[in-house]
């Protein structure tokens, strides 16, 4: 393994993240909604701080330059498409969050379909986290065949 | 027959050290180019490693680093205040410093840094 430390911290507590969202969704399943709400707001807002504070700043700095001249290689292109699908699923899992959890929207912005919502953040969120994982393989991981 | 087989053994035992020096010549020659009093040495990138890892040379050398990878690397000096550090090198990009002053050169990859290698200026 090439990694640096904060890739492999970063990868592994997205890992947790995911599996604490599933845990979040059981929850929901046994009708403990007020625990779901926990564990779905922490998760969603740690997964915030860590994309503010790693993600963001290695995205810029490594992957943006080489936009849109090398998209087509996998390297730019695995990362382009975690990070465009990855912003639209944090802000649809924050949306949710400030649908369900407060009341600050106007009636017209509130959601009401809140369980199909919901499982298709889960889904997309699951989709996002495997494009992380590839980006991990293929910035970090040599393999043996790649020549 | 065995002493057609002595001859043999006796030209390949003579002839051993040349090829090899001849050899390890034409390997050098093949990494370096001189133009006057300026050298230029060639440190390859590739699998995630710098080739050679170890590269002596003289003062008033240029190392030209050649990213032979399919992946971004970047060379940049272990040494603070930094001497030199490359921009994100893609496949083919390459990266060159002239080393003026004698000593060690410690170097990694920014974004693999388990990449290692050194310069040794004498």
């Amino acid at each position: 393994m090439q990694s640096p430390l904060y890739a492999d911290l970063v990868l592994l507590l997205e890992i947790a993240i995911g599996l604490a969202l599933l845990v979040g969704a059981w929850l929901a399943r046994k009708r403990k909604f007020r625990e779901h709400a926990w564990c779905q707001s922490v998760a969603v807002l740690l997964n915030l701080v860590i994309v503010a504070m790693v993600m963001v700043p290695t995205f810029r700095e490594q992957v943006n330059p080489k936009i849109p001249a090398k998209l087509g290689r996998s390297y730019v292109g695995l990362p382009a498409a975690h990070g465009a699908l990855g912003g639209i699923v944090e802000l649809t899992a924050l949306y949710i969050l400030v649908a369900a959890g407060t009341k600050v929207l106007p009636e017209g912005l509130r959601i009401r379909r809140y369980k199909l919502w919901m499982r298709a953040v889960l889904v997309a969120w699951w989709l996002v986290l495997l494009l992380g994982a590839a980006t991990y393989m293929r910035w970090y991981v040599p393999f043996p065949f790649r020549h | 027959m065995i002493r057609t087989f002595l001859r043999i053994a006796v030209l390949t035992f003579s002839l051993s050290p040349a090829l090899t020096l001849l050899a390890a010549g034409s390997r050098y020659l093949g990494s370096t180019t001189q133009q006057g009093q300026e050298q230029t040495v060639e440190v390859k990138i590739d699998n995630f490693s710098f080739s050679p890892a170890t590269l002596t040379i003289a003062a008033g050398t240029t190392v030209t680093w050649i990213n032979r990878d399919d992946i971004p690397h970047t060379v940049v000096t272990s040494d603070d205040p930094k001497a030199f550090k490359s921009k994100a090198l893609d496949t083919d990009d390459k990266f060159s410093f002239a080393f003026t002053k004698a000593g060690t050169y410690s170097y990694f990859c920014s974004i693999h840094p388990k990449m290692t290698g050194k310069v040794v200026v004498q």
